[in-house]
């Protein structure tokens, strides 16, 4: 049962994803890559992560991606499809074409590469209470990966100054490329 | 014994006069500088600065003097500056140099009492360590100045004659735009050359030696916008370089040899090492290359071309550097460690035929000189000749002896065919003087006690000295008898040349323009120190009596613990036997040397007393002969056909194969290229991002598929 | 569930291609940091297979959670300093085209 569901998942996730790059206006891709990522939020689920299921709705839905709807909407691009070459549309220039060839490329080299086995990769056996449970996560990031885990702290800080600096309005008068 | 510090006091003086002439210098150059733009401007600005009206008065005064002098016809191209407006600054730049000189001389003879009232031997040294400047394992380099018998008569020549030399020098220099200048390079030398004499080691004694070199440059390019003046100090730099250089090699051999830099442990070391037989060859080699730093200083074959064109310098540094005291350095630095140079027989022979051949060169070069200074600086080669003569024979208290004797002399000698280039408008060619006796009475005196010294006529200095250098040389027996002909031969020529020039200058009719030059006495501040170093001049002999006069040789003594190492080496190869000469030969050799002294210095009178025409005779009649005397026996154009033109032969090459194709080449190459491969390279970056990230995705899959198959 | 980790690991390949075939040919810079987050999830995708693949029972390996945890932190600030990029963009330029920017041009 879990494995039907896993390939049904597996289908409806690489779907989402294309609708992101397919989509036209920006909108569609957000609802698409919002489909995405519940499918994949599902799959952790049954793979037996599911701390990292909860933190994929929480964090990616709910505020990456509003965090991006806030953006389409702020500049009012909803609607207006002429700010926005579609991927048919962008596909006309070489540049694009080669861009899909490297795209496939990149994706054959990864299949290939898993398909060989070139990992070894066995069935994993079933592991009934998961993986991540919340004191083994807690443990391991107030213990071993303490540090990384201040650094990104500070990263997430100074992300925060730099995001007030850059989006704030210029006053008038000011150089755009001074702040 | 207590540390001396004030042996320090000594150089320090020098050294302090030449700073506060210095700064005098600079300020008098800004000062000279702001009126140049006008002179009611620089009336009115010291007018509103609030200077005092008497200094504002100066200075217009000095302007309307310097436009007067700029509109009169002058022939004397340094007495256009005569009034220069600063005046005060310069003015006091030469009372500190002569001040601190006097400050200088009077401590020198403190030394020299202080160091009289010690009892006599080895213990007669006043020292003064104040600290350690080097101080590795095994090796250790004082800050250290001594005081023994040997310096202490040096500093009193050094500062005595240099005392007179910068009195002289506020007469002779007077209106030169450069004159306080002038006198901080002066005192700069003077302490440079106290440091020399008075330092206990080796590296402090180079310090000294690197220094005097350094204000000799200068100063021989003083004038150097004329241009010569300037290449003749590069030349003298770039000959004293080469005998530095052997220097500074002979120095590393003896601080591998003895582990010490100091003088007094390298001295006290020979004795037994050479008593050992072991280095004997290093010891050799180290002395030889010392003695090539020694030619290099003190101007002789075959480093001694340098010197005839220094004279391109004031002529009181002629006297100071060129005569009386630098180049004399090397003979100090032998004296010093005379036991290093008496340990080997070739080394001290190598040092006579040196000093021979130069006194030779030297003197028959002066005979056909016409410039009066040049006659001087081949006479002064010659004389140094002599000294290396004597060094050579083992006499070093006479090579002392004739040091002293030959700065008073040939210091006056200097001065006074200064005083008389002043007088006649720096007009320096004998062929166009003649007669100056009755215009210049005091100079003209003053000379020919100097010209009796050089020439060794009887009972003057120079007499004594000579005579004992050549009965030293005559004494060693052997091959040194060549030597002692040769000395004798050049005493003859000395004689001739030196009352040439005196007949040339002085007597027979004037040769000049008496429309434009009209020859005058010097002022007194040149003649008063020409009539104390005339009077040094005769009776300076007095330091060293023969013994046949029955009473003690003054100098002998006092050097006696300096020279008595190295004059027991020689002893000790001798079996123990000095040469002596009986009193019949000693009297014999002293009245050959008057003889000949005074037949050839009348003949060399009477041959030019009435004018020219025997040089111009002899120019006709032995072209070749005159041309080859003339020019130094063709040495100095060898040097410059065989040596400095394939040098620039090769650096010339050199620059343009080497630096202009090869290296020149390799950068421009690296350049262009990198500009052709940027040139290509930049159209793959278009600004695009999505550009950008296929190369970076490209290469990702490129090196994902790399690994696959690999 | 009796998944191979391989099925995992392919499902996040073909996310990755899709992702990096957005990324490159899209013009719309909204959209082109989407096909990031895609990508990124990808490789969270990756790190949890390689995590399940490590554990056994009673003894799970968490070092691919951890990362993961740490690549969704970074891609929460990408993203933040991506979208003000833009709006500093659209400000610049009435436009969110990535072909707007081309003054780095070599």
């Amino acid at each position: 049962m879990a494995e039907v569901f896993f390939y049904a998942l597996s289908a409806l996730a690489v779907l989402f994803a294309l609708g992101v790059v397919l989509a036209k206006s920006p909108m569609m891709s957000v609802l698409n890559l919002l489909g995405s990522f519940f499918c994949l939020s599902v799959i952790y689920l049954l793979a037996g992560f599911q701390f990292m299921a909860a933190a994929q709705i929480l964090v990616y839905a709910g505020a990456i991606l509003v965090l991006f709807l806030f953006v389409i909407m702020l500049l009012n691009l909803g609607d207006i499809s002429a700010h926005s070459t579609g991927f048919l549309g962008a596909l006309r220039s070489t540049g694009a074409k080669i861009g899909v060839a490297v795209a496939v490329a990149i994706g054959l080299a990864l299949l290939i590469s898993v398909n060989l086995g070139m990992l070894g990769l066995k069935p994993a056996e079933s592991l009934p209470d998961g993986i991540d449970g919340m004191t083994g996560i807690a443990t391991e990031l107030f213990g071993r990966y303490a540090l990384p885990f201040e650094a990104v702290s500070v990263l997430l800080l100074a992300t925060m100054v730099a995001v007030v600096v850059l989006a704030k309005r210029q006053r008038p008068g000011t150089d755009a490329r001074k702040s | 014994m207590a540390d001396q510090l004030w042996l320090w006091a000594i150089p320090a003086l020098p050294l302090a006069g030449s700073l506060i002439a210095g700064l005098l210098y600079l300020l008098g150059i800004e000062r000279r500088a702001a009126p140049a733009h006008g002179a009611h401007d620089a009336h009115g600005q010291h007018s509103a600065h609030g200077d005092s009206a008497a200094h504002a008065a100066a200075h217009a005064a000095g302007h309307a003097a310097a436009h007067a002098a700029g509109h009169a016809p002058s022939h004397d191209d340094h007495h256009d500056h005569a009034s220069t407006p600063n005046k005060g600054s310069a003015k006091l730049a030469a009372l500190v140099a002569c001040g601190v000189m006097a400050g200088a001389l009077a401590l020198a003879i403190k030394g020299f009492f202080a160091l009289r009232a010690l009892p006599e031997g080895s213990e007669r040294v006043l020292e003064s360590t104040p600290w350690h400047w080097i101080a590795v394992t095994g090796f250790q380099v004082d800050i250290s100045m001594v005081l023994d018998p040997l310096s202490s008569a040096l500093c009193l020549v050094i500062c005595g004659v240099g005392f007179l030399i910068h009195v002289y020098s506020t007469g002779y220099m007077k209106g030169d735009p450069g004159y306080a200048k002038f006198f901080a390079y002066l005192n700069l030398f003077v302490f440079a050359m106290l440091m020399l004499v008075l330092s206990s080691s080796l590296l402090g004694l180079f310090i000294g030696w690197e220094g005097v070199g350094l204000c000799s440059y200068l100063l021989i390019g003083f004038w150097y916008a004329k241009g010569w003046p300037a290449e003749a100090a590069q030349k003298a730099f770039v000959m004293n370089r080469i005998g530095d250089a052997s220097f500074l090699v002979g120095s590393f051999m003896l601080v591998k040899l003895f582990g010490t830099l100091d003088l007094s442990d390298i001295v006290n070391s020979i004795g037994a090492m050479v008593r050992s037989g072991e280095h004997t060859t290093e010891l050799m080699v180290a002395a030889l290359l010392l003695f090539g730093g020694c030619c290099g200083k003190s101007a002789q074959f075959p480093l001694f071309t340098w010197l005839p064109d220094a004279m391109a310098g004031p002529t009181p540094v002629s006297a100071l550097i060129h005569a009386a005291t630098m180049v004399t350095a090397g003979i100090y630095l032998v004296v010093r460690l005379n036991p290093l140079f008496a340990a080997s027989e070739i080394v001290l022979f190598v040092i006579g035929v040196v000093g021979a051949l130069t006194a030779l060169i030297g003197a028959s070069t002066a005979l056909v000189q016409r410039d009066i200074k040049k006659v001087l600086a081949y006479s002064t080669v010659s004389q140094l000749g002599y000294m290396f003569l004597a060094l050579g024979s083992g006499a070093f208290a006479a090579a002392i002896f004739h040091l002293i004797t030959h700065a008073f002399f040939k210091g006056l000698l200097f001065l006074g065919a200064g005083s008389v280039i002043h007088g006649m408008h720096h007009e320096q060619d004998m062929h166009k003087m003649g007669g100056l006796r009755k215009q210049m009475p005091r100079t003209f005196l003053t000379f020919l006690c100097g010209a009796g010294a050089l020439s060794g006529l009887p009972l003057l200095s120079g007499f004594f000295s000579k005579d004992e250098i050549l009965a030293h040389t005559f004494a060693s027996g052997g091959a040194y008898r060549v030597l002692w002909a040769v000395g004798l031969l050049t005493a003859a020529i000395t004689a001739f040349y030196t009352w040439r020039m005196v007949a040339l200058t002085f007597f027979g009719e004037g040769r000049y323009d008496k429309k434009h030059v009209h020859p005058q006495e010097s002022p007194a501040a040149m003649t008063v120190p020409l009539m104390v170093l005339a009077v040094l001049s005769v009776v300076g002999g007095a330091l060293g009596l023969p013994v046949v006069f029955g009473v003690a040789h003054a100098l002998n003594t006092w050097l006696e613990p300096v020279i008595a190492p190295g004059r027991d080496l020689i002893l000790a190869r001798h079996g123990g036997e000095a040469h002596h000469l009986s009193h019949a030969v000693e009297w014999a050799l002293l009245g050959l040397g008057s003889a000949i002294a005074l037949f050839f210095a009348h003949r060399g009178f009477h041959a030019y007393k009435a004018g020219i025409e025997r040089d111009e005779g002899l120019a006709r009649k032995r072209p070749g002969m005159f041309g080859f005397l003339g020019e130094a026996w063709g040495i100095d154009n060898a040097y410059t056909q065989r040596i400095v033109q394939p040098i620039k032969l090769i650096a010339f090459v050199t620059y343009v194969v080497i630096d202009q194709f090869v290296i020149d080449g390799a950068v421009n190459g690296t350049a262009a290229l990198a500009r052709t491969t940027g040139g290509g390279l930049r159209v793959l970056t278009d600004g695009r991002v999505r550009t950008y990230g296929i190369w970076i995705g490209g290469g990702a899959a490129l090196v994902v598929f790399f690994w696959i198959w690999s | 569930m009796q998944v191979p980790s391989e099925h995992l690991l392919i499902l996040a390949a073909v996310l990755f291609a899709i992702g990096v075939l957005g990324f490159l040919v899209r013009r719309n810079v909204i959209v082109v940091l989407m096909c990031v987050e895609l990508m990124l999830n990808a490789a969270n995708l990756t790190f949890l297979a390689a995590s399940r693949q490590h554990s056994i029972p009673g003894e799970p390996n968490l070092v691919g959670p951890v990362f993961a945890i740490f690549v969704i932190a970074i891609a929460a600030a990408e993203a933040a300093v991506g979208l003000a990029l833009v709006i500093a963009l659209f400000r610049l330029r009435q436009t969110t085209e990535s072909d707007a920017m081309q003054e780095m041009e070599g």
